[in-house]
């Protein structure tokens, strides 16, 4: 099963790339995704990230099912 | 009561009148609409020109979901926001937010607590282009 990840900005910038997929097998909550994706690419750490999955602010306990569609940002700055 | 909201992303110049002019249910009597420019000087700092960039589904849910908020604690009718994406100059308008009320007390009330949240919330990110350099801008909320 894959999910798949999306990066906006500052994030998308930073990986060089807008979309990954990543693998998942059983019950992965999106805060273990979304920690593994940090693992892959630490310099993530040194921003403040904001987390979504199908299109909503994320509940990170939530189990992720194939297809969703997570996504990692920086705190917003539109306006 | 007829629903008139609506919520655009574009990489076209917004016409901000008629963005205004969408704004205004018969049971009204005001509609306040917040045009927002590009600024040359940040901190300073003088910009070339910046490059929005949005989380395009998101952004317009997230839009839906401040009108019921702000639905919920002004007394108002309806809202209209379009937030421009791509390449813009110095003075070109990145977001026009109107909102019509039956007075003005709550239509100026509401436009000012949608910009703001909508600064904290809506998934879109600037980057400021210098003439040595370019920044993803991070909010600070």
């Amino acid at each position: 099963m894959n999910v798949k990840v999306l990066f906006f900005g500052a994030t998308a910038a930073l990986i060089g790339s807008r979309r990954l997929e990543f693998p998942i097998d059983g019950e992965n909550s999106a805060a273990s995704v979304f920690e593994r994706v940090i693992a892959k690419y630490p310099e993530l750490r040194r921003h403040k990230l904001l987390f979504s999955i199908n299109q909503e602010y994320a509940d990170l306990e939530t189990i992720v099912r194939e297809g969703d569609e997570l996504a990692i940002f920086t705190a917003v700055s539109g306006g | 009561m007829l629903n008139m909201d609506f919520f655009e992303l574009t990489n076209d110049p917004i016409d901000i009148t008629s963005v205004a002019r969408r704004t205004v249910p018969q049971e009204c009597g005001a509609t306040v609409t917040l045009d927002g420019y590009v600024r040359r000087f940040t901190n300073g700092r003088e910009s070339r020109y910046l490059v929005y960039e949005a989380y395009e589904p998101m952004a317009l849910k997230e839009m839906g979901k401040l009108t019921e908020q702000a639905r919920r604690k002004f007394e108002i009718a309806a809202v209209g926001i379009v937030h421009r994406l791509g390449r813009l100059e110095i003075g070109e308008t990145s977001v026009v937010i109107s909102i019509a009320a039956p007075h003005r007390k709550a239509a100026f009330a509401a436009c000012e607590w949608m910009i703001r949240e909508l600064k904290q919330k809506v998934p879109i990110w600037k980057k400021e282009v210098f003439e040595d350099g370019e920044v993803w801008i991070e909010g600070s909320e």
